[in-house]
């Protein structure tokens, strides 16, 4: 079955990106989210099975939203940023995340890596 | 310097007052005197009365060099002339002898106002506000009721002759003179055992005699109570007693004058450099060790010897007394207010500190511009830093967010591209990696990120696995420390490993960041052939105002064949 998968990021050249690498691997993409607040909402409303999230949002920290969505029954997170997980130490590991890739590493591949 | 001519703003008040009391005391005393040997009374009672009311009036006249002690100067005064008029009681005359009867104890009623508000002339407490009021109750009321009842045919007040309610009433007054003077020797001893410096030595022998008189007074109360007559010996020999309390303010104010050092020796006390502080010397020269001295900058702020700020206190147990130089304030003493009753002392102290007191506040001035720059440099620094996290923030928001988009496009399109154009678009996305990689090194040296969220130890850990040498990282600064102590410390690790890698051909690097109780201790060691020269336009060195404005130190041992040793260490609370 082909997985839903939500992109949280506030760039949005690259949700437009991010969806389009997703949909030619085989994936639906479920909605985009610009900030936490949004991404909050299409989590309740459409309960993909995943979900793209950027780091750094407006709003909040990215790493408080995944430790959010990813209690209990909710979808898997995958973060990305274009910093390196170095720069961001435990917090990576600690928030519950099923992994993160460096916004430049992004690609069919890397996402199959953490989702399938 | 040339001559300096200290002013000295005086402030000690007019005194006119008791001295005009002298001879009318004088005459009174005189004319009662008579009127007892007149009228039979014992010789004893009538020497010792007029001992005390005479003594009464000396002392008020001593206490006239203490411009505070005015309450108590005619508080001594009444209380001598109070007792004069209970003497009236000798007369044969209805008349005075009612005037005496009904003022017989108002003058240990004004004793014991003098010495539970001495010397300022406030009550100390509420307790001993309370005992005042007692004892003028016990006192007045007492008598005026016991008038009315007595059944001496003198007694004008008389309106009828109860002579058992009368002995009643003088029991009760009895107990409750014990009272009194039981509450009158808790609170002087209370008082004795609190007051210090200067304040002790004008008033501790007063407060002695009243405790010794007090005590008295109970003996002979507590026999006026048990056998239900009035005790005379035992009452002469309570009055006698009294007399240590003038007796007693005349030893404080010749303890406290003794006391004074002579100005040769201030100036030998004051210049010496046995004491640590002028504060200290002061403190000793003037037997005040609350004293404090407050420098006055040309802007005519106050600052500490520290140079710190200060503000002069404007409260009631607190004195302030300027020092000048030709006029011009230069520091004021806050001190015990007791010192004002030794004006004598304070001028010469005041004038000899002077010209001492003008290096310190030189001295003082400089310190507090230097903390100045000082802050001045760490507002410099704190500014720097969040213009390093704008910047740091605008390059991940901007040029790094798009160089990644266009990463990923590049990398989409490779897999949709025949391979040729694929090659070309791989190439390109490598390209852009690295450009991403660059920016990213870039911004960390910015403004790290992870020593943000992190700390500092987990940033420095991230530093050495970015290392390409092994590096090693102890640390026992797990809890966060303020932000620039802790940007400070990652700068000098980042710099003293980049100058590793550089120059130090080293195998393997060491970094140690220790927590002690008031200091970070961080060291960064190599295993190099040392002997590295730290030029002046080198990382470390561009530290230099940062690691000062937070009074760090920084030290480099570079020995050849030794390895290099870089460490600094951050004055940083627990």
């Amino acid at each position: 079955m082909q997985k839903r998968v939500l992109i949280v990021d506030d760039h949005q050249p690259f949700r437009a990106i991010a969806r389009e690498l997703l949909e030619s691997a085989g994936y639906i993409v479920s909605g985009e989210a610009a900030d936490a607040a949004e991404a909050r909402a299409a989590v309740a409303a459409n309960a993909p099975d995943a979900v793209l999230l950027d780091v750094q949002l407006p709003d909040c920290d990215g790493f408080a939203v995944a430790t959010e969505i990813t209690a209990g029954d909710g979808p898997m997170v995958v973060l990305i940023s274009s910093r390196d997980a170095d720069d961001y130490g435990r917090q990576v590991v600690a928030c519950g995340a099923r992994g993160f890739i460096p916004k430049s590493k992004l690609s069919a591949a890397t996402v199959a890596a953490l989702l399938e | 310097m040339a001559s300096n001519a200290v002013t000295v703003s005086p402030s000690r008040e007019a005194v006119r007052d008791p001295v005009l009391l002298l001879p009318l005391a004088v005459a009174c005393g005189l004319a009662v005197g008579w009127l007892g040997v007149h009228e039979g009374v014992a010789g004893t009672r009538i020497a010792v009365d007029l001992a005390l009311s005479w003594a009464l009036i000396a002392a008020s006249l001593v206490a006239l060099e203490r411009p505070r002690w005015r309450r108590a100067r005619w508080l001594l005064a009444a209380s001598s002339f109070a007792l004069l008029a209970a003497d009236l009681e000798w007369a044969s005359s209805d008349a005075l002898w009612t005037v005496g009867f009904l003022l017989e104890g108002l003058w240990v009623a004004l004793l014991i106002q003098l010495v539970l508000t001495f010397p300022e002339g406030r009550p100390w407490s509420r307790p001993a506000h309370l005992t005042i009021v007692s004892a003028y109750t016990v006192t007045l009321a007492g008598q005026l009721v016991g008038g009315l009842l007595t059944p001496d045919h003198r007694d004008l007040l008389s309106v009828s002759s109860h002579p058992s309610t009368a002995a009643a009433i003088d029991r009760a007054q009895a107990i409750a003179g014990i009272g009194v003077a039981l509450a009158v020797l808790f609170l002087v001893l209370q008082r004795l055992e609190a007051v210090r410096g200067p304040a002790r030595r004008a008033q501790a022998p007063l407060l002695l005699a009243a405790a010794i008189t007090a005590l008295a007074c109970l003996v002979w109360l507590g026999r006026v109570t048990a056998i239900g007559s009035r005790a005379p010996t035992l009452e002469t020999i309570a009055r006698a007693f009294a007399l240590t309390i003038p007796v007693g303010i005349i030893v404080g104010v010749g303890w406290s004058r003794f006391h004074h050092p002579q100005a040769s020796e201030l100036v030998v006390e004051l210049r010496s450099e046995a004491a640590a502080t002028m504060r200290e010397r002061l403190a000793r020269a003037l037997g005040d060790p609350t004293l404090d001295v407050a420098y006055r900058l040309d802007d005519g702020r106050y600052v500490d010897a520290a140079g710190r700020p200060i503000e002069l206190p404007q409260r009631e147990d607190r004195a302030v007394t300027a020092v000048s130089i030709r006029g011009e304030e230069i520091a004021a003493l806050v001190h015990d207010p007791a010192l004002l009753d030794e004006p004598a002392l304070v001028e010469s102290v005041r004038a000899t500190a002077a010209l001492v007191l003008e290096n310190e506040r030189l001295a003082a001035e400089v310190r507090s511009q230097l903390a100045e720059v000082r802050a001045s440099r760490g507002r410099i620094v704190a500014a720097a830093d969040a213009e390093r996290r704008r910047i740091e923030r605008n390059l991940h928001d901007g040029a790094q967010q798009r160089l990644v988009t266009l990463s990923v496009a590049l990398g989409l399109e490779a897999t949709r591209a025949d391979k040729a154009t694929a090659d070309v678009l791989s190439r390109a996305q490598d390209e852009v990696e690295q450009a991403v990689g660059e920016l990213r090194e870039l911004a960390r040296g910015i403004h790290p990120t992870l020593l943000r969220d992190e700390g500092l130890t987990a940033a420095v850990e991230a530093l050495a696995r970015r290392a390409p040498l092994p590096v090693t990282v102890e640390s026992n600064a797990r809890d966060r420390l303020p932000d620039p102590v802790e940007l400070a410390a990652y700068f000098v690790v980042s710099e003293a490993l980049t100058n590793v890698v550089k120059h130090a051909s080293a195998t393997q690097a060491s970094v140690m960041l220790e927590r002690e109780p008031a200091t970070l201790r961080v060291t960064v060691t190599d295993d190099g052939g040392g002997g590295v020269h730290i030029s002046p336009e080198s990382g470390l060195s561009g530290l230099r105002d940062r690691l000062e404005a937070l009074d760090a130190t920084l030290l480099i041992e570079s020995e050849a064949e030794r390895g290099t040793n870089v460490c600094a260490a951050f004055p940083c609370g627990s």
